[in-house]
């Protein structure tokens, strides 16, 4: 469960305060879908940057039970590893004598996902949908209860972005909760139990697309 | 001709000392000039060390070097051999440029990379370790070569204090001969080639790829 409380989030520019965020309040189930739409500059990415405490709030509470991971929207994969090297340094790190059980679990990851040729590659030589793979990769191997998904589309093709989708729905189904923060409401639809409208750093709709068709019309509106 | 051979053999006699400047002063110029960097970006004494790092570049070495050698037994009662004070001096003096080198490193890495090592839960020091100055060395690595070139070219400095450099026993040839051409170009033979040789070494490491 996360709650967010009374957010309130503003940038100090050179001379002007500028709000991004205004009075967001949230409540995300456990193992739920929940998209965050709106257009660029509309303060998605800042909520979730705020979620995973890269960014400081100016008032409010944000509170979850468990392990929170990003996953950027550039992957900010480490370029000087290799793939299963970014997968397994973290998990490592806490847990130094299962060094062998983690690159066991990277590769049965990388299995799953259709890239397990890349294990020994270094980032710069992957696509950008082979790149997306491996930043889920590497958010999965820490095990996280939330993952927050920054525009995980961007700059894919439609066939990269249908794979995303299956992807971070069976990442779903293990149990973890997403918050997928997207300007692409159409694939927001297809994975999310509920979307979120921000525009101007507030929530101006919020409705589960599932159980109220009528109001999409009213959804793409906004755009 | 064995005139030339004995000018050799002594001004050569030089580069040990030479040698021992220069290892010493990377030495404490990379590790304290990393040590300054990080402890700046993280914002930790950062006014100070702004500081410090203003006047070193904003003094002559010259003046560094004369001031730790002849004025450290007055200020704190050590006397400090010619090597030692000229160790600290250099290194000093590189740690300056060695950290601007590096926070210059550090800043144009994406900020994503210290927020990815953050959401990954990864611990301060192995970020650093592992993650941040890896990135920052292969960038910064020219530019580190081109220090170490710079420092082996002001170890001749230590021929002001006394120092039995290269420099200095060309200048000892020069004063008993009377004649300086040979000598000096002999002393600029020696650091030409050790020139060469670091800039060999330089580009052996960057093709080595070891940081992917």
């Amino acid at each position: 469960m996360l709650k967010i409380h009374n957010v309130y989030k503003s940038f100090n520019n050179t001379k002007v305060q500028e709000k991004v965020l205004e009075n967001i309040n949230l409540e995300i189930e456990t193992a739920s879908v929940l998209g965050l739409a709106g257009p660029s500059g509309s303060g998605k990415s800042t909520l979730l940057r705020c979620i995973q405490k890269l960014e400081n709030i100016d008032s409010g509470s944000i509170v979850c039970d468990g392990r929170v991971c990003f996953m950027f929207q550039d992957f900010q994969l480490f370029p000087h590893m290799t793939v299963e090297q970014n997968l397994t340094y973290a998990p490592s790190l806490k847990n130094k004598d299962k060094k062998e059980d983690y690159k066991e679990q990277a590769k049965s990851m990388l299995q799953t996902l259709g890239i397990e040729s890349k294990a020994n590659e270094y980032p710069r030589t992957l696509s950008g949908g082979e790149k997306q793979r491996v930043a889920l990769a590497r958010s999965l191997m820490i095990s996280p209860d939330i993952l927050l998904c920054d525009e995980p589309t961007s700059g894919l093709d439609i066939a990269s972005s249908e794979d995303v989708v299956s992807l971070l729905k069976s990442v779903n189904k293990l149990g973890v909760t997403l918050i997928i923060a997207s300007h692409d409401l159409d694939f927001l639809l297809k994975i999310s139990d509920r979307i979120v409208l921000l525009k101007n750093g507030s929530i101006v709709m919020d409705i589960a697309p599932r159980e109220h068709t009528d109001s999409l019309d009213k959804l793409k509106g906004y755009y | 001709m064995d005139d030339i051979f004995s000018n050799l053999l002594f001004i050569g006699s030089g580069i040990l000392v030479t040698l021992k400047l220069l290892g010493g002063g990377i030495l404490v110029g990379i590790s304290l000039g990393g040590a300054l960097s990080i402890l700046r970006y993280s914002g930790i004494c950062k006014p100070l060390i702004n500081g410090l790092v203003s006047v070193i570049r904003g003094t002559p070495l010259i003046l560094q070097v004369s001031l730790i050698y002849f004025s450290m037994p007055c200020v704190i009662g050590i006397k400090l051999d010619i090597i030692s004070a000229g160790i600290i001096a250099f290194g000093l003096n590189s740690s300056a440029y060695v950290s601007e080198i590096l926070r210059a490193g550090i800043e144009s890495l994406p900020r994503g990379q210290f927020e990815a090592a953050k959401t990954l839960a990864i611990p301060n020091y192995f970020m650093w370790k592992d993650i941040i100055l890896p990135q920052v060395i292969r960038n910064v690595f020219p530019a580190m070569v081109n220090e170490i070139v710079s420092l082996l070219k002001e170890t001749a400095i230590i021929s002001t204090i006394g120092g039995l450099d290269i420099m200095r026993a060309s200048q000892m040839v020069a004063a008993q001969q009377y004649e300086y051409f040979m000598p000096l170009c002999i002393a600029g033979g020696y650091y030409y080639s050790l020139v060469l040789f670091i800039e060999y070494i330089g580009r052996k490491i960057e093709k080595l790829k070891i940081y992917a």
